[in-house]
């Protein structure tokens, strides 16, 4: 293949970035439209029973060994990734519950998802603090931000 | 008044989420990203089983909503998933995710034109600074030279 044709290509990376927008742009969609005739409770029930087919799937293809190239953590590491794993999905959940009650309580999806989507700024803030990493000028300057679309979002 | 109610849940889901891009980083720095979606899918498992006990919750729903729920967790956890494959193949974390990102710009056109939602200029301007911010808040900073 030529150099020029492959520039011409959507490439791979661009694919799956773009599905990935359409799949959660469209999840704050489907939230609202659920949040008129379902709790936060029931909703958490059903999107696991959404992700359960996922959870077959990815759970195949782990037991068959995954990646070949991927080299199998010393037991303790394991242990503690399925630790951080876990509480990843108890505290995901947890904040689907929040999310999906602000929906119920009236807050519009077009207000909603852009205000939980102001996460990182959780994350960098912890991992300045725990992780010891620094910041970049643009992190800075994306905090400020976040404060601001909050206050402009509730005005 | 009630207006507060529904920002103080969605603070509370961006504090939450925002406590999962360190665990995540924490797990997937020990394991694969694959055993990592598979331990956090069972634990949306364990999280369920605790809501059917503590919530007891009523099942007379109507087709729409059960249908948009469950297919909310499938759209959550395809995304997640599609993202990991977009970051595997080849596409720089600080692009890809800033990119990514943008992902409440498409709620937002989908539920002003589908839903008929009505921001003020203020939620509007609110939304891109919100989406402006996402995108800078994912940008690492380059590595310090030697």
């Amino acid at each position: 293949m030529s150099e020029a044709s492959q520039k011409r290509r959507l490439p791979v990376w661009l694919f799956w970035s773009l599905i990935t927008i359409v799949f959660w742009g469209t999840w704050g969609l489907v939230s609202k439209i659920a949040s008129n005739g379902v709790d936060a409770w029931m909703n958490q029930l059903l999107f696991t029973v959404g992700i359960a087919p996922l959870l077959v799937l990815v759970g195949w293809k782990v037991s068959r060994g995954g990646n070949p190239g991927e080299s199998a953590p010393r037991s303790d590491a394991r242990r503690k990734g399925v630790f951080w794993a876990f509480l990843t999905g108890i505290l995901g959940g947890v904040g689907n519950m929040a999310y999906f009650e602000a929906m119920v309580k009236g807050g519009k999806a077009s207000v909603v998802t852009p205000v939980t989507a102001l996460f990182p700024m959780v994350t960098v803030l912890l991992a300045l603090v725990f992780l010891k990493e620094r910041l970049g000028r643009t992190q800075w300057i994306g905090l400020a931000l976040a404060f601001v679309a909050i206050y402009l979002l509730n005005a | 008044m009630s207006s507060m109610v529904w920002l103080g849940y969605a603070v509370l889901a961006l504090v939450l989420w925002g406590f999962t891009g360190v665990t995540q980083k924490l797990s997937t720095n020990r394991i694969s990203s694959e055993r990592s979606f598979l331990w956090f899918c069972w634990a949306m498992v364990a999280l369920s089983a605790v809501v059917v006990v503590i919530a007891r919750p009523h099942w007379g729903l109507g087709t729409l909503v059960v249908v948009c729920s469950i297919a909310g967790g499938t759209l959550n956890g395809l995304g997640a998933w599609t993202s990991f494959r977009a970051l595997e193949s080849g596409g720089k974390a600080s692009i890809v995710i800033s990119l990514i990102s943008l992902f409440p710009l498409l709620t937002v056109v989908l539920a002003v034109a589908l839903l008929h939602e009505r921001l003020t200029w203020m939620q509007t301007a609110g939304a891109v600074v919100a989406i402006a911010a996402a995108i800078l808040l994912s940008l690492e900073p380059a590595p310090a030279q030697a």
